[in-house]
């Protein structure tokens, strides 16, 4: 299929401001990339400019080698998937999908084979006839990609495409990209601000916030190693805890409360003894059984667990992700423990790591 | 049957019967060209008995039927072949109502005699009515083929599933 290379990405506006800065990502064929983060962040806007459809203001992009910075959007061999489908309300599902062929002046017996096949793959061989108005929301989308597959594009763009759908319906949509990333084995550039389907879906996720690229890596490094305090903060379900303390001894001082560290832990805060450090601790890794008290004022049961919203030492808040199902009431005392911890430099805001000392 | 027929088959089954759809609608054009080209040569008060009231009603119901029709053909319902070819005949009959008799019949005022249709008006009208006869025999038989085509299709690949 297809390799991407954005070098050195600006975007300025005419009112001059800019809304990404220096994006830099090498993606590799058949890989499917996430783009992460809040609105306002950069993320529609970067894919916008790769599909051609915003200028670059600085930096360079390249498609297998060749450069397309101001290569026109019709000439770029991408195709794009919307939020909002865009789709021909008077058209029958057949003709949307066959329709950017049509405007090409293909051979339509040609048309119609690639029509009849992205149907195949999408499940959309009995919905052929009907308009986009008769069809669920997940349908329509999967008319959209179908729209898409057509075309054999280099490269897939998706601009959030699951956000108009119910949750019910946007997991059973997300698996169905999955499968189709799976069996197409196509580039994929994916946008959206939900990091669930950033981490079920991502090859490599990049997070962005306030057009900077803040970490690229796959599901699993952003969700374990991320590189800074909003990384952190942005993925994970419930949010990760924060909370100021200083380094002293081998132990963490917080507001009302004190955390031991591990020999590692030690190790790696070992240049950071006497300074203050931001701690970062994922509800789910927090376990019952421990030495810190949590004054309980909400008890969330979400079946297999149970989210716990409390305070802890000075009114600290605390949310802790606890194993089964658990009935706390308004005032009840847990005592927790951190099973994993990770620390942020409290002036960069960035993670701190043995190998970064 | 070769592979490409077989898709020209099957594209049947998803694309709309345009080409009917479309020489109908210009012949509905070309009958309203004809409807008002042929009072324009009025001589005396030569147009003004019943056919008058008869030909605008008819007008009416042409363009009714007309476009009903073409939509009908547009989803390739065979029903709809018979309108057209029975509306085409009529267009041709229409010929020889008002047209013909108005291009052979004179009337004298003042003892002056006059032509009622002049001979380049009479051609103009008679070519209205027989092109837009002609799109509708030609959407006629299209769609005739075309849905016979499809309705066997769609028997043979009920056929195979069978």
């Amino acid at each position: 299929m297809a390799e991407l290379s954005l070098q050195h990405i600006d975007k300025i506006y005419d009112n001059n401001v800019q809304a990404v800065f220096d994006f830099n990502m090498d993606v590799k064929d058949g890989e499917l990339i996430v783009l992460v983060g809040p609105s306002g962040c950069g993320k529609s806007t970067t894919l916008r400019m790769v599909a051609g459809l915003e200028d670059i203001s600085g930096g360079k992009l390249f498609l297998d080698g060749r450069d397309i910075t101001q290569t026109p959007a019709k000439d770029r061999d991408m195709a794009m998937v919307f939020q909002n489908y865009a789709l021909y309300g008077h058209m029958t599902i057949y003709e949307n999908m066959a329709f950017s062929l049509t405007l090409r002046k293909e051979n339509p017996n040609v048309i119609h084979k690639k029509v009849l096949a992205a149907a195949e793959i999408l499940g959309l061989t009995s919905q052929l006839n009907k308009k986009p108005a008769q069809l669920s929301g997940g349908q329509r989308q999967r008319v959209a990609m179908g729209r898409s597959i057509v075309r054999n594009p280099k490269v897939f763009l998706f601009d959030e495409p699951l956000s108009n759908l119910d949750a019910k319906l946007r997991g059973a949509t997300r698996r169905e990209i999955l499968l189709l990333h799976k069996r197409l084995g196509a580039t994929m550039l994916y946008v959206t601000h939900d990091q669930t389907e950033a981490l079920t879906l991502a090859d490599r996720i990049v997070c962005m916030s306030m057009g900077h690229v803040q970490q690229i890596g796959t599901p699993l490094e952003l969700y374990d190693s991320p590189a800074n305090l909003f990384v952190a903060g942005f993925i994970g379900l419930p949010p990760m805890n924060f909370y100021d303390v200083k380094v002293e001894n081998g132990s963490l001082h917080g507001k009302g409360f004190t955390v031991e560290l591990t020999d590692e832990e030690k190790d790696t805060l070992s240049g950071y003894n006497g300074k203050e450090i931001t701690l970062g601790v994922r509800p789910e890794d927090i376990a019952e059984g421990g030495s810190l008290p949590v004054k309980v004022f909400s008890n969330e049961n979400l079946g297999m667990n149970t989210l716990v919203h409390g305070h802890m030492g000075d009114n600290n808040r605390i949310s802790a992700k606890l194993r089964g199902w658990t009935n706390y009431k308004n005032g009840d005392i847990v005592n927790v423990t951190f099973k994993r911890k990770h620390f942020f430099n409290k002036e960069t805001t960035n993670a701190i790591r043995k190998e970064a000392r | 049957m070769t592979e490409e027929r077989t898709i020209k088959l099957d594209r049947l089954r998803y694309t709309k019967n345009t080409a009917s759809s479309r020489l109908v609608y210009l012949a509905i054009l070309l009958d309203v060209f004809f409807f008002v080209s042929i009072y324009k040569s009025d001589v005396g008060s030569y147009y003004y008995n019943i056919l008058i009231g008869a030909s605008i009603l008819y007008n009416l119901i042409f363009m009714l039927a007309a476009f009903l029709a073409s939509e009908g053909v547009k989803n390739y319902k065979k029903g709809y072949t018979w309108l057209l070819m029975a509306l085409g005949a009529i267009q041709v009959a229409r010929i020889f109502i008002i047209p013909v008799q108005a291009h052979a019949a004179t009337i004298t005022i003042k003892k002056v005699s006059y032509q009622v249709m002049e001979n380049s008006q009479f051609i103009r009208v008679t070519l209205y009515l027989a092109l837009s006869a002609l799109c509708l025999f030609a959407a006629a038989v299209i769609n005739l083929q075309k849905s016979n085509a499809l309705a066997s299709h769609i028997a043979s690949l009920e056929g195979q599933k069978a």
